[in-house]
């Protein structure tokens, strides 16, 4: 059983009077437990829509999204859901709900009514996973954009999630707090957790198992990144491909050539020194 | 003359109580007159406090020692600041989120309407501004911001300042945000204002791929300092500096790098992917091992 599985999802939304806007098209695809998969696509593609019918809270208008093989719909089963797939959102200054950041990371574990001792043990946890321990006393307004999200992950953490879906969570960062988020990412990722990572950015995707881009409301590409980036398609999804592959490919018309798909600057810079020397 | 002359700029946040914060330390500062600044640094290295000196948002604090000159108009004089509002127009980050009126046209003309144009004026100017954005005034005018994209709101609130035809346009990150498309549209958007509209810009990014290609000048800050300045090639050939003050090289000079640490014959003073690819091109084809030309 996959941990994550659509059959046929359409999603709709109403815009009064009787009529509606599909986002999503009859999407099936399933997301094995411990992948750290990208959705991408252009603004309007469905991707955020995608994100929130994952834990319940967009249900879908058709079809089933099952977590474990328990249907999203199931509504004694929401609550279990939403511990299970965590979400992290865009603005960092929209995710805080304490003064204190020990605080702001115990509200989840508060709210499911946990025992005193266990919170704090949750607390400590999260707030180490996420490398933001030595800011536990600290107040949220005088972080960085990249330590308010890796604190809004903490929250997340300390719920004891399956699933860490970040919803365009690096965007409003500077490169050095992008950097921090998605290398948190990749390590919760190697501890077994599930991430979800919703990007247009696809340096980013470079780190990922597996990327999906949405266009239309369709799945258009749903591949390996290497094979997403040779499939031709990324442009016709409103995407670019990573800067790095970006270079090697107008490289090839200078008379280079490169026999793998190049992701990584180093491999770039490999694949070219061999043809000069 | 210079469009923009600052002098001994110093401005402290929360002065005299225990979160006193240095953002501006006694900078200098002169831009000419149809230059593209780039204006890099970490969060909290003074660029948004810089900015909002430039049309007396934020205001001298220390008139004896401080001076903001922008095209002859000084901050400290109360009554060219009304002038210097429109001279200086900036955009700044998510500018969407600033959008308030209910229709396009009416977003637009806030700015004209309060210069005190004739309404003649103030349409022709909505119109002017809106089709340099890239909207059709007939489709867009009379429709909600709030019903448009992300894209296309953003364009709506450059329209809204470039409305009032400033010489100086300042933009705070402009395309954080926006997916690819948007990226490459507003950036495009941004070279023809400069020639259609604002002949100086300034523009400040965290994307050094970006500022190298589109800035003929760089100032890079930190704690408040400017502490490099020159053309893109002279700022990104201080690697130590730019490291020490935790800024990233653009792609291009990072390549550069690691070809030169495998023995491969570069030049210093790449910073665009185009001036990588002439350069190895050149190297390929057996040429010359001379500088690729500089052009973007």
């Amino acid at each position: 059983m996959s941990q994550i599985e659509l059959k046929s999802v359409d999603y709709c939304y109403s815009l009064g009077e009787g009529r509606s806007i599909k986002a999503l098209k009859n999407l099936s695809f399933s997301i094995e437990k411990g992948q750290f998969v990208t959705l991408a696509g252009m603004n309007g593609s469905g991707k955020s829509t995608l994100a929130k019918l994952l834990n319940g809270l967009f249900l879908p208008s058709l079809g089933e999204v099952l977590i474990d093989g328990v249907s999203t719909k199931d509504e004694n089963s929401t609550f279990e859901i939403r511990r299970k797939a965590g979400m992290v959102f865009q603005n960092p200054d929209n995710q805080m709900v304490a003064t204190i950041i020990e605080d702001d990371v115990a509200f989840g574990p508060e709210n499911i009514g946990l025992p005193r001792e266990e919170i704090i043990e949750r607390v400590d946890y999260a707030l180490k996973a996420v490398d933001m321990d030595e800011f536990r006393t600290r107040t949220a307004s005088k972080l960085s954009g990249g330590q308010k999200q890796r604190v809004a992950i903490a929250g997340v953490l300390a719920i004891r999630p399956e699933i860490l879906i970040l919803d365009e969570a690096t965007s409003m960062l500077d490169p050095k707090g992008r950097r921090e988020v998605m290398g948190i990412a990749k390590k919760l990722n190697e501890q077994g957790i599930t991430v979800i990572n919703i990007t247009h950015n696809m340096e980013e995707a470079v780190l990922s198992d597996r990327i999906i881009v949405l266009r239309k409301g369709r799945i258009a590409i749903d591949a390996p990144p290497k094979d997403a980036f040779a499939s031709g398609l990324i442009e016709a999804c409103g995407l670019s491909l990573p800067p790095v592959l970006q270079l090697a490919e107008n490289l090839k018309k200078d008379g280079f050539e490169f026999d793998n798909q190049i992701l990584f600057e180093d491999e770039l810079a490999e694949g070219v020194c061999r043809q000069l020397n | 003359m210079s469009a923009i002359e600052l002098k001994h700029l110093t401005f402290v946040y929360s002065k005299k109580t225990p979160f006193e914060k240095r953002a501006l330390d006694d900078i200098n500062l002169s831009v000419e007159e149809g230059t593209f600044l780039g204006v890099i640094g970490e969060t909290g290295s003074g660029k948004s406090t810089l900015i909002q000196h430039l049309n007396g948002l934020i205001k001298v604090q220390d008139k004896k020692v401080s001076s903001v000159i922008v095209n002859g108009l000084s901050a400290t004089d109360k009554k060219a600041l009304k002038n210097l509002r429109f001279e200086v127009g900036i955009v700044f980050q998510y500018p969407e989120y600033q959008l308030f009126e209910d229709s396009v046209k009416k977003d637009v003309a806030f700015g004209p309407k309060n210069m005190k144009l004739s309404p003649e004026e103030i349409d022709a100017r909505v119109r002017r501004a809106l089709e340099v954005v890239g909207l059709d005034y007939d489709e867009f005018a009379e429709r909600s911001p709030f019903e448009l994209s992300g894209g296309e709101k953003r364009r709506v609130a450059i329209a809204g300042v470039i409305a009032m035809e400033p010489k100086i346009l300042v933009l705070d990150e402009p395309v954080a945000g926006l997916d690819p498309a948007g990226r490459a549209e507003i950036l495009a958007l941004i070279k023809q204002l400069q020639k259609d509209v604002s002949p100086t810009i300034i523009m400040v990014s965290h994307n050094m791929d970006d500022i190298a290609v589109l800035a003929d000048r760089i100032i890079a800050m930190h704690d408040g300092r400017i502490e490099l300045d020159g053309t893109p090639e002279e700022v990104f050939c201080n690697r130590e500096k730019i490291a020490e003050i935790g800024l990233d090289l653009p792609l291009a000079t990072r390549l550069r790098d690691k070809l030169v640490e495998r023995g491969v014959n570069l030049p210093d003073g790449i910073v665009t992917p185009k001036q990588l690819e002439t350069a190895l091109a050149n190297l390929k084809s057996g040429g010359l091992n001379e500088r690729g030309d500089d052009n973007v």
